[in-house]
């Protein structure tokens, strides 16, 4: 709607906000860095709008904890949306300057009132008329959100919400505002900057513009598909079908971290060949054909895109193990093995400068300029400085465009069988597949095996109780997981990490995906809990 | 008259020299600006100042008494002094009644980070003179695996527990105790791992003098060979915090984060980033490339081997099937450089558009 995903502003601008509106974001455990500048702003004053089906941290020290129903997201959205409309709270001069097509969000949001929302989102009709008054009149107000916004079949209608939010309120193009995805992992952004994408060659360029095909087939003196490619979700899918025959996965466990695991290991089992790069043995290795061992963060150079499109350097420290490789290394001599000519680089800095030659967006940027502060892309020519905050001069190229959304329920939702609703996410101590994390004592003593959190009067109801293991399935898969009885989440809502190997949790997740991007369900589906056979009676 | 208004400047002079100051700033940080240090130990640009060390006391026009720069606030036409016989006296004595509290160790590990009061000690001459100090601290053993404390290096000023307060903000230690037995504990005498404690290791980060410490490095590294420090990026999540990995003998043996104001985690780190490195140097890592033998078992391999095999598996897919039967899983835990190149190897080498990483967010 207003560019590529990436946040609008700069981390260190958090600390000057007078109001934050974190949705979607367990910022304390997946960001807890980003999470300490939220907590400077809070002490220093700034107002903290929380919506989120979980009491989390940060939620305890918000001004408004909006508590909604999970997967009730754009009925959230829009009522605060037909707030900020029917009160006249919007900047009329923004929207007339630079955007389009607001009319038809303000029909969309008519019938989104308050009170219809507090029946579906459980969200009182008092808060959400409080929480888009503050939002929309405040100047430095700016939105974060992360998976619990993306990871839903309507993950895209999600964003566009919010981008309607901060479009109708002209928060955009101001220091401390704007609209702020927190990356997941460290090069989520840089992964997509350079071209990992089923649809754009690196520097977000089309791969069916016929312009920028002849570009890259010019630089890489060979013909290209014009076809665009499967995103990841729906290769998986692909490959249960078998139209995907052969996979090259570097640094994933696909089938630790792909939703509805079985269906990953079906695909798996049928495939002709696989090829894995990894640092560690995983869930995926048992049917790999062949494995490459590379090289960690800590033993090889390159650049790391951060969050607020800061891109900056890993510095190699110590040395491989054994005859582990950098991974740039083995993907030079697999593709020179496979017949073609991948330029003998001499360090990672030649390949970045070969990727900045391609991509506008980058140009500016090369090894030697990132030095120890980075630079924040856009940085179109070696003399820019980069860019912090973004729209900052004319806030949009062309104009922002509204979107207008509609409510539809999750792709699955509890029933008689199933009576729960899951959602899943990280932890503070532990990392995705926790192949790193679970290696060391900390995160160990504080979380060693997967758990289950129950709001208490479900525990009742099902007669289980705190720290007992239970049986956990879905129409997908089943495991086993220690209960939390636990205040956090609400009744009817059952909360996991995705941690553990010998506990899969996405065996119960769902790979319905997003309309657009493909991103998986990984917060709603439906799950049962069943108390484990009860252990004989120890003898008297 | 009236106050001036919170962004209008005013001027004072410090060591003779005028100088700019907004309303509400402090001595330390206006004196900062023009390069005058002003020593300073329960100081931390992200704490509150408290004033409670009394090192970086001054001479303020009209004030009898010395004042602390770090709380006292600026005001138009101030004349401070920084530098005189009666602070450098001052300073002395204060320093020398420190190290009878808290005598810093004799010879310290390579990474226990820089004891400020020795430090501080030796560039004002402050000597070791005064019997020690009554205090008998309290100390206890806690099962965490990262975090130490040692009582007697403690010299109170409540750096950690202010840290714990109001940076990471889970108020999981305090001060205990009273008088010269004042020391740092969790409520109730629990251990950390049962505390609030998020073991992100802020109070190691701002102990001055070394009295909170990280328990790995100390069984890890040794006190005869040299460290060296390479800044880098963290590789767990989005936020992009910049790392000093500490590296001896070939071995990450700690990792810190830069000063505070450096870099844009300022200073902070989280569990992770700080102290789950572990996996670096473990046995389980892969060291050789494997092959799926005959058998059906992976056996390990040479490059070459490795190599060969996988280029003749995938282009064997792509002449039965098409080059869009093969799929390319990238991954953003990997660098810029290596995402481009998975692309490249898909678009260029195989000749396909699916390429896609872990990077749906």
């Amino acid at each position: 709607m207003f560019g590529a995903g990436a946040m609008t502003n700069s981390i260190p601008e958090i600390r000057d906000a007078d109001l934050l509106f974190v949705i979607g974001s367990n910022t304390t455990e997946a960001h807890p860095i980003i999470a300490m500048e939220m907590k400077r702003a809070v002490r220093r004053g700034a107002k903290l709008i929380v919506a989120d089906p979980r009491s989390i941290w940060l939620s305890e020290i918000a001004d408004l904890h909006l508590q909604l129903q999970p997967g009730t997201d754009v009925w959230l959205l829009n009522a605060l949306a037909h707030v900020i409309v029917t009160e006249g709270l919007t900047d009329q001069a923004f929207i007339e300057t630079h955007t389009e097509n607001f009319e038809a969000v303000i029909e969309a949001v008519a019938d989104y009132t308050p009170e219809k929302a507090e029946e579906v989102t459980g969200v009182p009709a008092d808060m959400i008329r409080q929480a888009a008054r503050m939002y929309a009149t405040t100047r430095k107000a700016g939105i974060y959100y992360t998976l619990g916004i993306t990871e839903h079949t309507h993950g895209t209608e999600n964003v566009y919400g919010l981008a309607n939010l901060v479009l109708m309120t002209g928060h955009l193009g101001v220091r401390s505002a704007g609209m702020n995805p927190l990356r997941g992992q460290n090069n989520v952004q840089g992964a997509n900057d350079a071209g990992a994408s089923p649809i754009y060659y690196p520097g977000y360029q089309r791969v069916d513009d016929p312009v920028s095909q002849a570009k890259f087939e010019a630089a890489w003196g060979v013909p290209l598909s014009p076809n665009d490619g499967m995103n990841l979700n729906v290769m998986m899918s692909a490959l249960a079908k078998g139209e995907i025959k052969g996979l090259f996965v570097m640094g994933e466990d696909i089938v630790l971290s792909e939703p509805n695991a079985e269906k990953v290991e079906r695909g798996l089992n049928q495939a002709e060949f696989l090829v894995l790069q990894d640092i560690f043995v995983n869930e995926t290795f048992r049917f790999a054909d062949v494995v490459f061992p590379a090289a960690c963060f800590a033993e090889k150079d390159g650049v790391i895109t951060n969050s607020d499109r800061r891109v900056q350097r890993v510095r190699k420290a110590v040395e491989p193990p054994g005859e582990a490789r950098p991974d740039w290394v083995i993907l030079c001599d697999l593709a020179r093995a496979a017949g073609y000519p991948m330029p003998n680089y001499a360090d990672a800095g030649e390949i970045y400068a070969e990727m900045a030659a391609l991509s506008p967006k980058f140009a500016g940027i090369s090894h030697d300029r990132i030095g120890e502060d980075g630079i924040q892309w856009p940085c179109p020519d070696s003399e820019h400085a980069g860019t912090p905050t973004l729209h900052m001069d004319g806030p949009i190229r062309g104009k922002g465009e509204f979107q207008a959304i509609h409510y539809r329920p999750s792709a699955e939702l509890p029933d008689e069988e199933y009576p729960l609703l899951l959602s899943t996410g990280r932890t503070l101590y532990h990392y995705n597949a926790a192949t790193q994390t679970r290696r060391d004592a900390g995160p160990v003593a504080k979380q060693p095996r997967n758990f289950i959190e129950v709001h208490r009067r479900d525990a009742k109801r099902l007669g289980i109780s705190h720290g007992e293991t239970v049986k956990v399935s879905s129409r997908r898969g089943e495991l086993t997981a220690e209960v939390w009885v636990s205040p956090r989440v609400r009744r009817g809502c059952v909360w996991m990490p995705f941690h553990f190997g010998e506990s899969p949790t996405n065996r119960l997740t769902n790979d319905a995906g997003d309309s657009v991007t493909g991103t998986g369900e990984y917060k709603v589906c439906a799950v049962r809990i069943r108390a484990l056979q009860p252990a004989a009676t120890p003898p008297a | 008259m009236s106050a001036p208004l919170p962004d209008e400047s005013f001027t004072l002079t410090i060591n003779g020299q005028q100088t700019q100051a907004r309303q509400g700033e402090r001595v330390l940080g206006v004196a900062g600006r023009l390069g005058i240090e002003i020593p300073t130990l329960c100081e931390d640009s992200r704490l509150d100042p408290v004033g409670c060390c009394r090192m970086c006391l001054v001479e303020v026009g009209g004030q009898r008494r010395l004042q602390p720069a770090c709380t006292w606030r600026a005001e138009a036409g101030q004349d401070v002094t920084t530098e005189s016989p009666r602070i450098e006296r001052h300073r002395k004595l204060l320093l020398e009644m420190y190290l009878a509290d808290a005598p810093p160790v004799t010879d310290p590990h390579p990474l226990t980070p820089l004891n400020e009061i020795s430090r501080l000690a030796e560039a004002h001459g402050a000597l070791d003179r005064f019997p020690a100090a009554c205090s008998e601290r309290e100390g206890r053993e806690d099962a965490n695996p990262y975090i130490g404390f040692d009582p007697e290096l403690c010299i109170s000023c409540a750096r950690c527990v202010r840290y714990c307060d109001e940076v990471e903000a889970v108020s999981a230690i305090t001060l205990a105790g009273r008088g010269a037995g004042t020391t740092i504990a969790t409520a109730g005498q629990i251990g950390l791992l049962d505390s609030t404690c998020e073991l992100c290791g802020g109070c190691i980060d701002t102990c001055p003098t070394g009295a909170m410490h990280e328990k790995k490095p100390l069984a890890h590294t040794r006190t005869d060979s040299e460290v060296s420090t390479v800044r880098t990026t963290c590789n767990f999540c989005g936020v992009g915090c910049q790392l000093d990995i500490k590296v001896q003998d070939g071995r990450v043996v700690q990792i810190d984060s830069p000063p505070a104001g450096e870099t844009l985690n300022d200073g902070n780190l989280c569990v992770k980033g700080r102290f789950a490195y572990d996996f670096i140097h473990h046995e389980d890592r892969l060291k050789t490339p494997l092959v799926r033998g005959a058998d059906g078992n992976l056996r390990e391999a040479s490059w070459e081997e490795a190599l060969k095999r996988a280029a003749e598996g995938l282009l064997g897919v792509k002449e039965r099937h098409g080059a869009d039967a093969l799929g390319f899983v990238s991954s953003s835990r990997c660098t810029g450089e290596e995402n481009y190149l998975v692309q490249k190897l898909a678009r260029a080498a195989f000749g396909t558009n699916n390429c896609h990483s872990c990077a749906a967010t």
